[in-house]
């Protein structure tokens, strides 16, 4: 149990440092729109770079949030029976899950996702618009470093389930995005 | 037929309360594999750098993340509850004023996550502290910010002047009127509920007992002026060109961050904790939409598309027949298949059939788009409601939404009805 | 029997996209019918495989058998093969076409494909593209100085050589973004397709093109998988695609003529407008020293460069005592 208690809070630290660099990225994405626009609008100039890093920043925002929010429990469920149920058997609906949708989804994405980096790699590719941002491999590497991570909180879900039937974790409401409206 | 054995299977699945996105990808999965193979999926990466690619969708954290620095300073809390006030002792004034606002948010962009969340954040926890039913509290914010998609700027009206070869202009001066009636008609059913049944939108209670109706009414006014200021700012600067409807987002943003410093409400806390949150319910709806791009991913490559096209060409050859039950199948799919699916595969089947019956084609963009804003609603694929429960308090269940939206999908099926109808009220006529 | 193949093609445009859609199925049909059966093309628009500049990347891992798509979206990833789509102030498509066939073009063409596993042929050509919808009208150099425009590629890369501001805007904010002027220009293709996304409505000013004189398309096509077709319908798929090439210059120059006849009718505001002669020089100027550039960065650039530049020397020498002379006396007369 020990040494499930390390992993499980070691899973969960990888998951959140997904979280605090998407919210880096969600910050530098406000301001850097905000900047497009006083530029175009106030003195005329208009940048490709400024604007597709605002892309790049956006899909940092959502893929690597993606980790994060299944760390905070904050994805979206049917709660029809779920709530109702007790901690033992919402355990082993997120372990089972875990295990057969969200761990294969996340090795299918990343191992054809790394392809599909590693070939912008090897092509050098590059914005094709007028002064646009070059090393596109960057931006689509996120793809498989987040199915990684989501890989990684996959396993997460799995040491807390363990956790939660062993009585030593509860689920607490059915996720804590609850707490924000 | 993959396709809709996948359909029930995923129904199934959801109801068992694994999350959502990861349901739809995990079943998406196992019939991908099974009917086409594990390489299917090399396509994802390709899916997944369009939604990235796609900047229409910045709108979406950007404007969660107005919405969360407004709730966070409780300025959407006192913008709401003085609207409200200036109802008096009205009840239903909350929903009232929760409408309204959404037409406004839906007037400065067209993406439906953007506002059904931002909506929620900034109206739910206001109506549910003043003992607001909670099936009419996210009823009204599921509809007003589904509102976006028929008022223009609008996602649905420019992929389908697009698909159907019509001016986006013309398509967004016809979606004005059929836009005004269904917010009337929000507004007057609320007003209709609260008359037969007030305990389910109790009206604002006076602050000050003392003060006369007069004074209520400027010091209610005072009190909204700023916020929504912010939500001028915003629609103004679409307006006047200074920003498109997806930068204006990030207008409102800083637009929310400033007011916090003006009303001392600001620290870099704050503002990490509202990124924090904006992350957190980002990554909520756009999981959910990855997790629907790999579930119509193998629908149509195991020739769910197909057997759509098959069922279609089935269709009457009589005017009001084909009007009619094109309208129930779109209404229908729409409870299944996200709306720019059935764009791109029904409605170029059934453009040409309309056409050649001299249907007038504005009409029918129409009708369409009216339609597929209702998709968003019905359970139980609606989005909006996915992303609604996704910002709701635990003790607002799916159940309560998915019953809470009932009223306003029959109000939007009645405007459908009316256009069908009397398209003259709208400005517009059936045939050329 | 013999065996029967069916190959799978992404296309760049979505699903009845007019002139473009039109041309690959077509095509298709004509494979099927010309070969009995034995050989049919599927055809998957852009709102299937959801990746319209995926497609070069889907063909080359064989995702996809075929595609049809546009060469000069691979820039980014290929720089050489920006030039076997059309160029500024380059050659017209009857030229071009020549060029292709007997200039030496589809050699090179191949040559630049081949190291990435596949084919290249062209696939259809819109004829001149306009030059684009402007707001405002231009009438010196200092008007386009500082000037929004969105207009991608090598031609933004001209443009902002002479003092434009590319800019980017998604597709589908582009109409609203003319309209409240956050943007002032726009470039798109020509009457047939502008028309759909009702800029007549909200700018003005039509210009005459310069930038895409001839802008063709392509099919791309697997290596393997071409060499795993028998020589029959190798051949049967070459025909076709050479015929649906002529077919889509035919249809664009017949629905750009019936287009731009309702823009007349309906639309009295819309004024044709040709650049002043300085703004063209400058974008001339500036449009060989980007040439220059590029063909410093790469051998393979330099000698597609090279053998464009000599063969359109030749061949508009031609052009000017037939099709030019012919056009002139005709404005003569009439
Ligand atoms: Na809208
Ligand atoms: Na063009």
């Amino acid at each position: 149990m020990r040494w499930i208690i390390r992993l499980d809070e070691g899973l969960s630290w990888l998951s959140k440092l997904c979280g605090w660099i998407a919210c880096v990225a969600m910050i530098l994405m406000a301001a850097n729109v905000f900047y497009d626009v006083v530029t175009r609008y106030v003195f005329n100039d208009v940048s490709i770079a400024m604007q597709e890093m605002e892309w790049h920043l956006y899909s940092v925002v959502f893929l690597l949030g993606i980790p994060y929010a299944l760390r905070t429990d904050g994805h979206v469920r049917v709660d029809v029976f779920y709530t109702n149920w007790s901690q033992k058997r919402k355990a082993w609906v997120n372990l089972i899950g875990a295990v057969l949708f969200v761990m294969p989804f996340a090795y299918l994405i990343a191992f054809y996702g790394y392809s599909f980096a590693l070939d912008a790699y090897e092509l050098g590719e590059g914005s094709g618009d007028p002064g646009g941002l070059p090393h596109r491999w960057i931006i689509k590497s996120v793809i498989p470093v987040t199915a990684f991570f989501i890989g990684t909180a996959g396993l997460n879900m799995v040491t807390f389930a363990i956790r939660v039937m062993a009585g030593d974790k509860q689920y607490e409401g059915e996720h804590s995005a609850g707490g924000l409206a | 037929m993959i396709g809709m054995i996948m359909f029930g299977v995923a129904l199934v699945m959801l109801m068992l309360g694994f999350p959502v996105a990861f349901t739809f990808g995990g079943v998406a999965l196992f019939f991908g594999i099974y009917a086409e193979g594990m390489d299917l999926f090399a396509f994802m990466p390709f899916r997944i750098m369009s939604v990235m690619q796609n900047t229409v969708l910045m709108a979406v954290p950007l404007f969660i993340f107005m919405g969360v620095v407004l709730q966070r300073t409780k300025l959407a809390e006192q913008l709401l509850t003085s609207m409200g006030r200036l109802f008096g002792g009205l009840p239903g004034g909350l929903a009232i004023s929760t409408i309204l606002v959404g037409a406004l948010l839906a007037a400065s962009t067209g993406v439906v996550g953007a506002s059904v969340v931002a909506m929620g954040l900034i109206s739910l926890p206001v109506m549910l502290a003043h003992k607001y039913d909670k099936r009419l509290a996210t009823g009204t914010i599921c509809a007003s910010g589904t509102l976006g998609q028929i008022v223009p700027p609008s996602i649905i009206l420019i992929i389908l002047g697009d698909v159907l070869g019509l001016p986006v202009g013309d398509l967004f001066k016809a979606a004005v009127w059929p836009g005004v009636v269904l917010i009337g008609l929000y507004i007057l059913y609320i007003l209709v509920l609260t008359r037969l049944k007030p305990q389910t939108a109790p009206a604002m209670p006076s602050e000050d007992d003392n003060a006369t109706r007069g004074q209520e009414i400027r010091a209610a006014l005072l009190a909204i002026i700023p916020p929504l200021a912010l939500i001028v700012v915003v629609l103004g600067s679409i307006f006047t060109g200074i920003a498109t409807p997806t930068e204006s987002s990030a207008l409102g943003g800083v637009g929310a961050v400033v007011l916090a410093i003006i009303y001392r409400q600001f620290s870099f806390k704050m503002v990490w904790d509202a990124a924090k949150d904006t992350v957190n319910v980002t990554a909520m709806v756009f999981a959910i939409l990855i997790g629907a791009t790999a579930f119509s991913m193998v629908f149509s490559y195991t020739g769910g598309d197909y057997l759509l096209e098959d069922w279609l060409m089935m269709l009457p050859g009589e005017q009001w027949g084909f009007i009619i039950l094109a309208m129930v199948v779109i209404l229908v799919l729409g409870f299944f298949i996200d709306f720019v699916e059935i764009s791109f595969i029904i409605v170029p089947i059934l453009a040409p059939i309309a056409e050649a019956m001299g249907i007038n084609m504005l009409w029918f963009a129409i009708l369409i788009a009216m339609n597929l804003q209702t998709s968003f609603l019905t359970p139980p694929f609606g989005f909006s409601l996915f992303y609604l429960k996704g910002v709701a308090p635990p003790d607002v269940r799916t159940t309560d939404i998915y019953k809470g939206i009932i009223p306003f999908i029959l109000i939007q099926i009645l405007v459908l009805a009316l256009i069908v109808i009397f398209p003259e009220w709208f400005g517009m006529s059936a045939t050329y | 029997a013999q065996d029967k193949f069916t190959l799978r093609m992404a296309e760049t445009w979505g699903p009845n996209f007019p002139i473009f859609g039109d041309t690959t199925k077509q095509f298709a049909e004509n494979v099927e019918k010309m070969s009995d059966g034995r050989l049919r093309i599927r055809i998957d628009s852009a709102n299937k495989h959801k990746a319209p500049l995926g497609v070069f990347d889907m063909v080359k891992a064989g995702q996809y058998d075929m595609g049809h798509s546009a060469s000069y979206y691979w820039k980014g990833k290929v720089p050489e093969t920006l030039f076997f789509t059309s160029m500024p102030f380059g050659m017209n498509a009857m030229e071009q076409y020549a060029w292709f066939y007997h200039g030496g073009g589809m050699e090179l063409m191949q040559e630049v494909y081949g190291k990435h596993n596949m084919l290249s042929f062209p696939g259809g050509n819109t004829g001149v593209q306009m030059g684009g919808w402007f707001r405002k009208e231009i009438k010196s150099l200092d008007d386009l100085k500082g000037l929004k425009m969105r207009i991608p590629g090598f031609a933004g890369e001209v443009f902002a050589e002479v003092g434009v501001n590319p800019t980017n805007i998604a597709p589908g904010e582009l109409y609203t973004a003319l309209e409240r002027n956050t943007i002032d220009a726009v470039e798109w293709v020509g009457p047939a397709l502008d028309l759909r996304l009702g800029f007549q409505q909200i700018a003005d000013y039509y210009y005459t093109g310069w930038h895409e004189p001839a802008t063709e398309l392509q099919f791309l096509v697997n290596k393997r998988v071409w060499e795993k077709l028998p020589q029959d319908l190798q051949e049967i798929l070459r025909i076709a695609m050479r015929t649906a090439s002529y077919d889509m210059l035919v249809h664009s120059q017949h629905a750009n003529a019936e287009a731009w006849a309702n823009i007349k009718k309906d639309y009295p505001n819309v004024q044709i407008k040709r650049f002043p002669d300085d703004i063209f020089q400058a974008m001339y100027n500036a449009n060989k020293k980007l040439l220059k550039e590029a063909a410093a960065e790469s051998e393979m650039a330099a000698k597609i460069i090279d053998s464009q530049l000599s063969y359109q020397e030749q061949s508009r020498a031609y052009s000017d005592i037939s099709e030019r002379a012919y056009l002139n006396t005709m404005a003569e007369v009439e």
